[in-house]
């Protein structure tokens, strides 16, 4: 998120794409409703159910799930013909604006309408509404990411708002609301295959850097690896682990998946459950460490081979939670964990010594940095304290060089010193911003709450936009032009990001021998903080000044295209906005795209599309409140929003069962509600579920005295087949299926 | 804070009211509620008809001229100087007539067995107890928690996500009300 909740009251308009936050967010959605009253926010909702959050908007556009690219480019297209973009904003700090605007070109608002389902009117309604009472600003969730172009989902709503200028200001920006607590804490530190904390990657020069700041040798780190390889490798995806076991496409690894470990995932979110209740049953050992049972333990019917560990709850730790806006909160321990159960930490330093890499493990909290450079500083290590000394000191990439255990302490304990809609602090907690939303480069810094800020200094939280991507592309340079100079900055204009190599050039200095000994070679694998504090002393931001590129060379598709769903109601369209080429290898395995999308007409046999949704009482895959008797009282039973008129076409009456069948071949049985939030082309029903596979109750699976009080089938078990192409999400949220009386 | 006398109030702001059931749980967790005890409840209206749906919290309010206590043939209601409407569980004899009469639904009868709702009646309390001696662990037993005696605002709104729903002196309630009503430009 590139703003935090309260700058909602700057915006003259939000629109509020693929994200539910009144169900899923809801203190977040607070925010959007008290801008409303406080300030005249226009609020819109485009979504393809009407939910509680489109109940709550100024504009509501019902949009075919899928087809969000499409409804952009619309909404470009009305922009640019009308000539509404920040041409100041476009030519002085993007790159490739004409490439979006060639596509845009084709996305007539009548195409746009036959494509998205939204009637012409409301598309021009909504574009110039939005457009022209700028800053105005975007929200989305998991309604954008969870579909096989999620990943030009994600990039289509940003060029929109560089578009309209509406970037690195107060009351522009995007909203990206994370639903559950600490999902932006957990991506940060990198709890993917993908990469290291910190967005490093799993380049060698990162696994150095890795390892000297945890105090291990290279070798000793290679050595774990089978084959030097794998290290560099991503590993498999949540979304795809279980092709590791059952290897039913082509795999890469050096052996199949043989054990896995689940701690604080709820697998029974994912898609396939068919698939991974499989691979769970074919496993050697299989390990669930959690506070509650995870529902992995029920669906599996295997006997043996099978421990459930249990997991403190956050009420019986301590440590950092990040929050959606970035920013850092401490988190106290109120009890001593209770029964026998054991912290996180605690079990993941019993798991490491078993397997005799305990010391090695823990070194990183022992070390500090003297002279430029990471030595062991103590004999001994205090938790959580050690650990986030840690992180401060390497993860300089998103900028958490000043999240002390000191300072995060000190705002938690000093609530009250703070401005709950600005962040402001107050009294002795002056010049920061709660939480020291990142980046917030050192322990002077005061975060910064809202990204790209050209109009406040650097040491104040402002910058330009990060350098990342070279110094030219096809000849044109990519960093920001002349005019855009970040306030207080020693540098005019755009400038590289920074390099042992290049700062002394690029600020004007000399470096001194002993400053070019201690300094590492980037900003951001600068242990000795001295690239830092020379940008400090000019005003400048280490990671450079540079032009955002609406385009990605890297991807399939630079500039994103509106591709159908992988099974789409529209197979007139199918052909003329084809998926991608299947995926011989992503995260280790072969991935059906074109082969799946064209192989039949799916409408035919499944001419209803498949949405899913969350209730405001349950989160995850549910496990955790549906053992409250309060919580599940709400939604006792699964259950799935169905049209009247639909329904009443199969002969299902209101509160009646019904079957729904995905093109995969599986099936779930669930209780139809009559409601008028999904049109007749389409169900809508949550994926908070689980404890029913395919029509059996499997009551008898659970431990003893811990089944919950609601159980109910899992809509993952019927969510369709379908990835991204790059991130390996699933199509949550764009499907097929047919319905049935039971 | 207004310097009249208080009269304490609830009110749910319809524009606010996202359906969170936060209030509902909140209150059932903090009194300790058998399940089928309503407090407090949270409806929606026109459920996904566009335009029209609207969701509210709804639990006793503590009427002036509150018709439970007046057709009561036990006399088991009182109404405290701040407007508070209570009632002596010890008392009632479970009739039910106070639930004919509220226009709200509010009084909620203990559900026991397959048959029948049959004991004292139970209703929101404004989170201000009973007749026993304030805080005794009886008082708590019977009525729930007395967060006003203490000084604190009554569970549901504490807890609200959304600032909805309002309690507190009339005036006070009434004034940050009539501040939206006047930001929006409707809704009044």
């Amino acid at each position: 998120m590139t703003q935090q909740f309260g700058d909602a009251v700057n915006a003259k308009v939000i629109m509020m794409i693929g994200a539910n936050s009144a169900v899923a967010n809801p203190i977040g959605f607070k925010h959007f409703l008290q801008a409303k009253d406080r300030a005249g926010t226009k609020l819109i909702v485009v979504d393809p159910i009407y939910t509680r959050s489109a109940a709550k908007a100024d504009l509501y556009l019902r949009i075919r799930s899928g087809t969000d690219i499409a409804f952009v480019y619309g909404m470009l297209h009305i922009i640019f013909k009308n000539g509404w973009e920040d041409k100041e904003f476009i030519d002085t700090r993007s790159y490739a604006m004409d490439q979006i605007r060639a596509e845009a070109a084709k996305w007539t608002p009548e195409l746009t309408s036959d494509v998205t389902g939204i009637p012409v009117d409301q598309i021009i309604q909504a574009t110039t509404l939005f457009a022209k009472n700028t800053p105005s600003a975007i929200a989305w969730s998991l309604g954008i990411t969870q579909h096989s172009v999620g990943s030009s989902n994600t990039r289509i709503l940003p060029v929109l708002q560089i578009a309209l200028g509406n970037m690195g200001k107060k009351g522009g920006g995007l909203y990206i609301i994370r639903g559950h607590d600490n999902v932006q804490g957990a991506t940060d530190m990198g709890n993917l295959a993908d990469s290291l904390s910190g967005y490093y990657g799993l380049e060698d020069g990162a696994w150095k850097y890795f390892a000297q700041s945890w105090g291990v040798d290279y070798e000793w780190l290679k050595g774990r690896f089978f084959e030097k390889k794998w290290m560099n490798e991503k590993g498999y995806s949540l979304s795809q682990w279980w092709q590791g076991v059952l290897q039913e496409v082509k795999t890469y690894s050096s052996a199949p998946v043989r054990a896995v470990w689940i701690q604080g995932t709820g697998i029974t979110s994912m898609s396939q459950q068919a698939k991974i209740k499989e691979a769970l049953d074919k496993l050697d050992l299989v390990v669930i460490a959690e506070p509650f049972v995870n529902e992995a333990a029920v669906l599996t019917s295997r006997k043996d081979g099978i421990y459930i560990l249990p997991v403190a709850t956050q009420f019986e730790c301590e440590g950092t939670v990040t929050a959606t806006n970035r920013s850092s909160q401490w988190r106290s321990k109120v009890v001593e964990p209770l029964y026998e159960s054991k912290t996180d930490e605690e079990v993941m330093f019993l798991f490491a010594k078993k397997f005799g890499f305990y010391d090695q493990f823990v070194q990183g909290m022992k070390m500090g940095v003297k002279d430029g450079k990471v030595v062991q500083v103590k004999n001994d290590f205090k938790w959580p304290d050690d650990a986030v000394r840690e992180i401060a000191r390497t993860i300089k990439s998103i900028g958490l060089s000043g999240w002390t255990p000191e300072r995060l302490r000190a705002h938690q304990e000093n609530w009250h010193m703070f401005d709950p809609v600005t962040l402001e602090g107050k009294g002795p907690m002056k010049g920061q911003y709660y939480g020291l939303p990142w980046p917030c480069w050192d322990d002077k810094h005061p975060g910064s709450p809202i990204l790209y800020r050209r109009d406040v200094p650097v040491a104040e939280g402002g910058m330009g936009f990060r350098n990342r991507f070279g110094l030219e592309h096809n000849g044109v340079s990519q960093l920001a032009d002349k005019s855009v100079t970040v306030k207080g900055s020693k540098i005019e204009g755009g400038y590289p990001q920074l390099t042992k190599e290049n700062i002394e050039k690029v600020l004007g200095i000399t470096l001194t021998e002993e400053e070019k000994a201690q300094m590492g070679g980037s900003w951001a694998m600068d242990f000795s903080g001295l690239i830092q504090q020379k940008a400090r002393e000019a005003g400048v931001c280490v990671y450079g000044n540079a032009r955002a590129r609406t385009i990605v060379w890297e991807f399939p598709d630079p500039v994103p295209l509106h591709r159908e769903p992988i099974h789409s109601p529209r197979w007139d369209l199918v052909a003329k906005y084809p998926t991608y080429e299947d995926q011989p290898k992503n995260f280790r395995v072969e991935t059906k795209f074109k082969s799946e999308q064209q192989k039949q007409d799916w409408s035919k046999d499944f001419p209803t599309m498949l949405v899913s949704m969350r209730v405001v009482n349950l989160s995850g895959a549910g496990m955790l409140e549906r053992t409250s008797k309060y919580l599940s009282a709400i939604t006792p039973e699964m259950f799935c929003n169905i049209h009247p008129d639909l329904a009443l076409k199969h002969g299902i009456r209101d509160r009646d069962m019904m079957w729904i069948h995905a093109p995969q071949g599986t099936k779930i049985k669930v209780k139809a509600y009559h409601n008028h939030s999904v049109t007749p082309d389409r169900i809508c029903m949550p994926y908070n579920f689980a404890g029913i596979f395919q029509g059996i109750d499997l009551s008898a699976n659970y431990p003893e005295g811990t089944k919950p009080y609601a159980i109910g089938e899992s809509s993952n078990t019927i969510t369709n087949y379908g990835f991204d192409v790059i991130t390996q999400i699933s199509e949550f949220n764009a499907g097929l299926c047919r319905v049935e009386k039971a | 804070m207004s310097n009249e006398m208080s009269r304490m109030k609830f009110f749910c702001d319809d524009h606010r009211c996202i359906e969170c059931f936060a209030c509902s749980v909140a209150c059932a967790e903090a009194h300790e509620l058998p399940t089928g005890i309503s407090r407090r409840k949270v409806i929606t209206l026109f459920d996904g008809i566009e335009g029209k749906e609207v969701s509210t919290s709804i639990a006793c309010m503590h009427c002036t001229d509150a018709p439970c206590e007046q057709v009561c043939p036990v006399d088991c209601f009182y109404i405290r100087e701040d407007g508070i409407v209570l009632h002596d569980k010890e008392k009632c004899i479970g009739c039910g007539y106070c639930l004919y009469a509220c226009p709200f639904g509010a009084p909620q009868f203990p559900r026991d067995g397959a048959f029948g709702a049959k004991g004292a009646m139970d209703k929101c309390t404004m989170c201000a107890g009973g007749p026993l001696e304030t805080n005794s662990e009886k008082e708590r037993h019977l009525y729930g928690q007395n967060r006003i005696a203490e000084g604190k605002v009554p569970m549901c709104a504490a807890v609200c996500s959304t600032n909805a729903l309002l309690v507190g002196d009339a005036e006070s309630v009434s004034t940050i009300y009539r501040k939206r009503v006047a930001g929006r430009g409707k809704g009044a």
